[in-house]
């Protein structure tokens, strides 16, 4: 019986760590992830990649655009394929 | 001419000689079939006859004891005769259960992607001396193919992985929190299951089902109670199954009917490099604080990360279509075959089963309670439902919170929002198994 006793008070043991370790590491990726955004927001400004804005002047940066437009047709024409 | 008849005769000299030194060889090597073989001798119609009877299925059922073993896929040391309940009233019983489960999976629709193999895994291995559970049988090789060795739950994750979209996640981030409040199901199910009577090593095995992960689930068990393994296995992937019956009355009983109705704002736009970096970071954070998961996240975050670098979709759509597909037929079978009557039927089976069940329900209303808790002192309005999607089943309990959702106020999809609780519930409970797994290195 004492034994018993014992094992409840350990599997109670298990959660207080097993939850603790759960909350400790959705709460740090919680905060990882908003510190990413945050950075990401402030560096990569929004779609980037997409926006014509940039000047047209780089040859190899319009081939890229080129590029990337095609595979995202090609991409878009697969999907809506299947 | 004569050396050519020299060397001739020499070639079958040699010939012979190898072919004797062959047989007597084989003779040495393999006693049993020949002296199997030398034992024939002539029959009659009628012994023929009897002969052929006790090899059928009818009479393997009514015989009691006809000392037919237990099949064990490794062909372990606890292999013994069957009792005359396992060889004949349970294989029928398992039959019907078998039947049973074909009847939800077909008319019912439950999950029928995992409850069609593994009922029809269970009806082969409940066929009389077909031992096809054994070691040499289909489903023994299966077994030992991929479940006995951890492998296919790992290929699972990589597949739901590359089909996870942690968009929802990273555009509201406090909800993965959520996901983390249902992993109380797991432990409060530890507690039971050690009241209840279980070691603490098998009752950290079974509370497992509670995160409702049948991937996590088996690769649990094989480290910690390898012996429970096809009681556990079958009831996580049951009660995955079950979502759709069991979530909703739990979550209608703990939300007033206004929080039911509560409309979210839409999520922001994530930015695409926000996705890409996201597997390497919660791999990075497994990498610093639990090891013991990283077979688990190792696996998911590399499908993950196929998916979102976009310049492998042939990789990822395999993982997420093909690959999946495969392992689902294979890991179905396996665990199918831990149907047999000799090792479902058994005590044990039981408690596991209703302990799984309240892992279960105490996981979905832990996740509504916090939701709660976030609503009232959350600035934006939360709909308590979705923490009903903190259990990993990913993504039929954020449908079936949608579905509740839509019923109270259509038109309020709930989906999205309850994706990012899902697949936080994944990780969190592939986090929770680590802890279980660290505690008992």
């Amino acid at each position: 019986m004492a034994d018993e006793v014992n094992n409840v008070a350990e599997a109670l043991k298990f959660m207080v760590l097993g939850m603790g370790v759960v909350f400790l590491f959705l709460l740090i990726l919680v905060k990882v992830v908003e510190l990413q955004a945050k950075l990401i927001a402030k560096y990569f400004p929004e779609d980037a990649p997409k926006t014509p804005a940039t000047p047209a002047g780089n040859s190899a940066d319009e081939e890229q655009r080129k590029v990337a437009a095609i595979i995202a047709a090609v991409t878009e024409f697969r999907n809506k394929k299947s | 001419m004569r050396i050519k008849n020299i060397l001739i005769s020499l070639f079958f000299a040699f010939f012979v000689f190898t072919n004797v030194a062959q047989a007597s060889e084989h003779e040495s090597g393999s006693t049993p079939p020949t002296t199997e073989k030398k034992a024939y001798e002539s029959k009659s119609l009628s012994q023929l006859a009897s002969s052929w009877w006790s090899t059928t299925g009818i009479n393997a059922l009514i015989d009691f004891d006809d000392g037919e073993t237990t099949s064990e896929p490794k062909g372990a040391d606890y292999e013994r005769e069957m009792t005359w309940f396992e060889s004949s009233l349970g294989r029928i019983i398992m039959i019907i259960i078998v039947f049973v489960l074909f009847y939800l999976a077909i008319a019912k629709n439950f999950e029928p992607l995992l409850l069609i193999p593994i009922a029809f895994g269970g009806l082969l291995a409940n066929i009389p001396l077909a031992n096809m559970g054994g070691e040499h049988g289909m489903l023994g090789i299966i077994y030992n193919m991929g479940i006995a060795n951890e492998f296919f739950p790992l290929l699972i994750f990589m597949g739901v992985g590359a089909m996870t979209d942690f968009g929802p996640l990273l555009a509201n981030p406090k909800t993965a929190i959520l996901g983390g409040a249902a992993q109380f199901g797991i432990f409060g199910a530890l507690v039971g299951a050690v009241v209840l009577g279980f070691e603490l090593q098998d009752a950290s095995a079974i509370s497992i089902i509670g995160g409702a992960d049948g991937p996590t689930s088996i690769f649990i068990a094989n480290r910690l109670a390898p012996d429970m393994l096809g009681a556990i296995a079958v009831a996580a992937y049951s009660y995955m199954a079950l979502v759709p019956v069991i979530q909703p009355p739990i979550m209608r009983a703990l939300t007033t009917k206004e929080e039911r109705r509560i409309v979210m704002k839409t999520g922001r736009k994530v930015h695409r490099l926000e996705k890409l970096i996201f597997p390497i970071v919660v791999l990075m954070l497994t990498l610093l604080l639990l090891p013991e998961s990283a077979p688990l996240i190792g696996a998911f975050a590399f499908g993950n990360f196929a998916k979102e670098s976009g310049v492998v979709d042939r990789l990822s759509d395999t993982m997420q279509n093909s690959l999946i597909n495969v392992i689902t037929i294979f890991l179905g079978l396996g665990v199918g075959s831990k149907l047999a009557a000799d090792k479902f039927l058994v005590l044990e089976t039981m408690g596991i089963m209703i302990i799984g069940l309240i892992a279960f329900s105490v996981g979905t209303a832990a996740g509504v309670l916090m939701a709660r808790l976030m609503n009232k002192y959350s600035d934006e309005p939360i709909n308590p439902l979705i923490g009903a999607a903190g259990v990993s089943a990913v993504p039929m309990s954020a449908r079936v919170v949608s579905k509740v959702g839509s019923e109270e106020k259509p038109g309020n999809v709930l989906l999205m929002h309850a994706m990012g609780p899902n697949v936080a519930g994944v990780i969190g409970s592939a986090v929770a198994a680590g802890v279980l797994l660290s505690i008992f290195k």
